[in-house]
């Protein structure tokens, strides 16, 4: 009689461990969970945007909570083939940022940002720069096809698809003051490059996010915002030549 | 009689040019505020420059001298040259303000005439981009556990009803009759063995797939949502205010990784945007401190950086190689594809299940989990390449390119194998040499 009461509580007892056991599967949402060959998701060979505080069960208080995708060192340029125009577009920027540029954009000397001594003296002579992209009547459309990509994926969210400075930022009420190109006609290319370069007014720099022949492309791409018809013409700069001229140059 | 009626004229007639006028001087302001000034300056909050609001008061309660604001406005540094109180003004910022030469007198007011007509806007308004970040880990079935409870209940009911019935057939029956538990088990066994014999291998092929089915869950994180350093919306920035998601993970065309931004990318627009309620102004305050940027007045940095430290969410183990910019640039692949649409995503991010991509339109429907083998070469098999880039007008670098290049040699090498890849009306990355091993590990 007493063995048999026992025997029952054994069968309850098991049934609330495994009540207990089932409900005890709760997930973590912070832990990605038991890992099955652990190392292999923390590569030997660095990564970026890996953790290496702990690595292989030994503890790295120096790498914890590091940046692990790193900024190359100031002053490399990366290799760009053996074309000479390309190589020499992609040489560091010649003009120096503004002197309140660490103040106002966050471009600080001690992160390789060389500043000038004067606010806007490198400014203004960015505006007899000139595009080393030059259009003609064969590659305008593939680089404003490139332009267009890069512009809307850049810049197109504040300034609007069509230049005019109303992108969807501005429309939903997010932002405020993005200018329309057509009012900024007085600016030369140059100017338009430094200004994408280094930031200005309450644009940051765009210097990490595009290399110089993109900016220069893009540059093209906003002087159809800021000039009709610009590309249109085969010939923009030579207005002053005579007809034979003209027609020459349009053979080519 | 006839005086008075042109007095009347008179006066009706100077009305209607003065509203005429006043129209046009409101307009005027309009267009020049926002076609110059609108860049630096806003009506009721600081920018690169000062806000604008009643700024002719306060530049007469300041102690300006007369004209000097008109002076300052075309140009700066004669005002600031002549003017204590421009002087002052000049200390606001370090950045220099245009000069606008080409303004006249009446311009300029009109300008101040438009700025100091704008709503002041409510207070309570400012509900712009209010977003919930809904906690998912707390969404989880509260009621579950009545059920544990219920089954529990049963079980003990039948298991009592049991042993009742057994104590009541033991009195009945003689001592050395009495079975144990087990012996009791075994003779019913014995009795129904057909039904037994039936179950167990039911219960055997079950306890089989459930193993498979369980060893492909190994490495599926599904559950993986951690907490990040900020509460950061997708749906607002990609969705609600249109942000491309290559502006923000920038190397995602150029590079293996997608990139998380760096601080300076959420500067470009949180320079501006500080936030429209209290959860969003300390959110933006922690990119802020990362940033080292004061907010106050026009805003400065200060220099004195520091990291912010996202935690990660896809992780691919080390035996795999897989590249972002292959898949975008190359393959044309959307991120949506992978990644679900962030557009609507207000959450934390997680690995999207396989479930939810497929209900995404364009996407190609696939069946493993996400982030797994099965799922990456299902894809390989499915992915046509023939309406990629080959195709891509605007990619100029890609129109006579990789796989045009691979066309080629297919159609040269062996014309009927190409035929044979060509039967179901379509080249896959699987036919390429998707399906490799050495194509991802290596």
């Amino acid at each position: 009689m007493k063995k048999n009461f026992k025997a029952i509580s054994l069968y309850v007892a098991a049934v609330i461990a495994g009540v207990a056991s089932l409900t005890s599967c709760i997930s973590d949402a912070d832990s990605p969970g038991l890992e099955y060959t652990p190392d292999m998701y923390r590569s030997p060979a660095i990564e970026p945007y890996v953790d290496y505080g702990e690595f292989r069960n030994k503890e790295h208080v120096e790498l914890k909570s590091q940046q692990s995708a790193m900024r190359p060192p100031n002053y490399s340029i990366p290799f760009y083939g053996s074309d000479s125009a390309k190589v020499s577009m992609m040489l560091p920027y010649h003009r120096l940022a503004s002197s309140a540029a660490a103040v106002s954009h966050g471009l600080n000397a001690s992160e390789g940002w060389r500043l000038s001594d004067s606010l806007d003296v490198e400014y203004n002579k960015a505006k007899a720069d000139k595009n080393p992209i030059s259009l003609t009547a064969d590659n305008k459309d593939a680089i404003f096809g490139k332009g267009k990509k890069l512009y809307t994926s850049m810049c197109a969210h504040c300034h609007g698809e069509k230049g005019n400075g109303e992108g969807p930022m501005v429309k939903s009420g997010a932002y405020a003051g993005v200018p329309n190109y057509k009012n900024l006609t007085e600016l030369g290319d140059g100017q338009v490059f430094y200004s994408i370069y280094y930031g200005k007014g309450a644009m940051g720099a765009h210097a990490m996010l595009l290399n110089k022949e993109e900016i220069w492309t893009l540059v093209h791409y906003v002087n159809k915002f800021r000039f009709d018809g610009y590309g249109e013409e085969p010939v923009m700069e030579v207005e002053a030549l005579d007809s034979t001229a003209m027609t020459e140059t349009i053979v080519e | 009689m006839f005086r008075g009626k042109s007095k009347w004229l008179s006066v009706a007639l100077a009305f209607f040019l003065y509203s005429g006028t006043f129209l046009i001087h409101a307009q005027e302001g309009e267009t020049i505020f926002k076609a110059k000034c609108a860049t630096c300056h806003q009506p009721h909050k600081d920018g690169t420059g000062p806000k604008l609001y009643e700024v002719r008061q306060k530049w007469e309660n300041g102690g300006a001298k007369a004209g000097s604001l008109m002076q300052w406005v075309k140009n700066w540094q004669v005002a600031a040259a002549n003017d204590a109180y421009a002087q002052t003004v000049s200390q606001w910022s370090p950045t220099a303000m245009s000069l606008f030469p080409d303004l006249t007198d009446e311009q300029i007011t009109a300008v101040f005439d438009y700025v100091d007509a704008q709503p002041v806007p409510g207070a309570g308004a400012a509900d712009a981009g209010a977003f919930a970040m809904t906690e998912t880990s707390e969404q989880e079935n509260n009621t579950g556990w009545i059920w544990y409870i219920l089954a529990a209940v049963f079980v003990v009911i039948i298991l009592s009803v049991g042993g009742v019935r057994r104590q009541l057939k033991m009195v009945n029956t003689n001592e050395e009759d009495r079975l144990s538990y087990s012996e009791e088990l075994r003779q019913w066994a014995w009795v129904n063995k057909k039904y037994v014999g039936i179950g167990t291998l039911v219960i055997v092929l079950a306890l089989i797939v459930t193993l498979f089915l369980q060893l492909y869950t190994i490495g599926v994180v599904t559950a993986y949502q951690p907490n990040q350093p900020i509460q950061f919306p997708h749906d607002i920035h990609a969705g609600k205010n249109g942000i491309d998601c290559k502006y923000c993970h920038n190397s995602v065309e150029k590079s293996k990784s997608a990139g998380i931004p760096t601080v300076n990318v959420c500067m470009n627009c949180h320079k501006q945007v500080q936030g429209n309620d209290d959860n969003q102004t300390a959110q933006i305050s922690k990119i802020y401190a990362a940033a080292g940027f004061i907010p106050d007045g026009g805003g400065q940095y200060t220099g004195e950086t520091a990291n912010i430290v996202w935690n990660k969410v896809h992780a691919l183990p080390d035996h795999v190689y897989f590249n972002h910019s292959q898949h975008v640039v190359v393959g044309g692949i959307d991120c949506k594809q992978c990644h679900g649409d962030m557009t609507k995503q207000n959450e934390l991010p997680r690995v999207v299940p396989v479930e939810e991509l497929n209900e995404i339109d364009g996407n190609i429907p696939l069946t493993r989990a996400t982030l797994t083998m099965g799922w990456c070469i299902e894809c390989h098999g499915a992915k046509e390449i023939a309406n990629g880039p080959v195709l891509d007008k605007d990619r100029d670098e890609h129109k006579h390119g990789y796989y045009d290049e691979i066309h080629q040699r297919l159609m040269n090498n062996d014309k009927a194998l190409y035929e044979k890849y060509l039967e179901d009306g379509k080249v896959t990355v699987k036919e390429l040499g998707g399906w490799e091993c050495a194509k991802c590990h290596y």
